[in-house]
C-alpha cells in the first residue's frame, strides 16, 4: 500500500524556519537527508519532495475562454504543503511508524512536527 | 523548473465525486486519465496520484519512546489534498496553463469544475533566504 506523508506549514512557516539557527537549519536538513536515503535503503520510499515558500503560491482556474486566471490570495487559516514523501508498505501502521520519525526531524521545539498521513489510490474512486 | 499542481477539497466539499451520476464520474475519470497521457507524451509528466478519502486523514506525531501518536481531528477549515500532478516545464506561465486544463475537468452533467488548482514551486534542495 502506498501512503503519502506531508509536512504542512502556515504561510510565515518558512520564514520562520529561515530564522533558526544556522547550526539548526543544518541539522534538520542532515536529518532529512539521512531520513530518506533510510527509507530508499529498505525499499520503502517511492518519492520525496520539497516545495518552495507559499508566499510564490498561485490558485489558478480555467476562465472562459479556458485562459489561466491566476490569483496568489488564500485565506488566513490555509496550511501549505511544505514537502512530502510517498512510501509504499504493508500497512498503515508502517506509515505511522515512518510518519512518527519524520516527525522527530529537529526544530526549535515550540511547534511540534505534526506529519498528516494519506493513502495513496491505486486506480479511480 | 518542477512544479507540483494540486487539487485541495474541503471534507464534504465540492469535489465530491463519488455523489456524482455514474456517467458524469465515468467521463470525469476518462478526462484524467487523458489529461495525465498527454502530459506523460509531451515529456512534461513527473509524477501524479490521487488520494483517498479525508476520512481515512491521520495526524501522526513521535510520542514517549519515538511510538507513532494518531489524532483524526481536523480543524473545520482544513483543506485536504484530492490529488496532484508534478510537472517539469520552462516556466510558470506553461504549469498555470496546465493548470487551468486540469481545472476545466468536467463535472456534474459534463459541465467544466473550473475548481482552483494550487500551482507550487518544487525545489531543488532546502529553503534559502530569497524563499521567504
Amino acid at each position: 500500500m502506498k501512503y503519502m506523508l506531508m509536512m504542512n506549514t502556515p504561510r510565515d512557516g518558512y520564514a520562520k524556519y529561515l530564522s533558526w539557527p544556522k547550526q539548526l537549519i543544518a541539522a534538520n536538513t542532515d536529518f532529512m537527508h539521512a531520513f530518506a536515503r533510510k527509507l530508499a535503503g529498505a525499499g520503502e520510499l517511492v518519492s520525496a519532495m520539497g516545495l518552495a515558500s507559499p508566499v510564490q503560491a498561485k490558485l489558478v482556474r480555467a476562465g472562459d475562454d479556458g485562459q489561466p486566471v491566476t490569483d496568489g490570495v488564500f485565506p488566513e487559516t490555509k496550511e501549505f504543503l511544505a514537502g512530502y514523501w510517498i512510501v509504499q508498505v504493508e500497512n498503515a501502521a508502517r506509515a505511522y511508524e515512518i510518519a512518527a520519525e519524520a516527525s522527530t526531524a529537529p526544530g526549535m521545539g515550540d511547534s511540534p512536527l505534526v506529519i498528516e498521513v494519506r493513502e495513496v489510490m491505486s486506480a479511480p474512486p | 523548473m518542477k512544479y507540483m499542481l494540486m487539487m485541495n477539497t474541503p471534507r464534504g466539499g465540492d469535489y465530491q465525486v463519488m455523489s456524482w451520476p455514474k456517467k458524469d464520474l465515468e467521463a470525469h475519470i476518462a478526462f484524467m486519465i487523458g489529461f495525465a497521457k498527454k502530459l506523460g507524451a509531451a515529456g512534461e509528466l513527473v509524477g501524479a496520484e490521487g488520494l483517498a478519502s479525508p476520512s481515512q486523514a491521520k495526524l501522526v506525531r513521535a510520542g514517549d519512546g519515538g511510538k507513532p501518536v494518531t489524532d483524526g481531528v481536523f480543524p473545520e477549515t482544513k483543506e485536504f489534498l484530492a490529488g496532484y500532478w508534478v510537472v517539469q516545464v520552462d516556466s510558470a506561465e506553461r504549469a498555470y496553463r496546465i493548470a487551468a486544463e486540469a481545472s476545466a475537468a468536467p463535472g456534474v452533467g459534463g459541465a467544466p469544475l473550473n475548481m482552483g488548482i494550487e500551482v507550487r514551486e518544487v525545489m531543488s534542495g532546502p529553503p534559502k533566504e530569497q524563499d521567504a
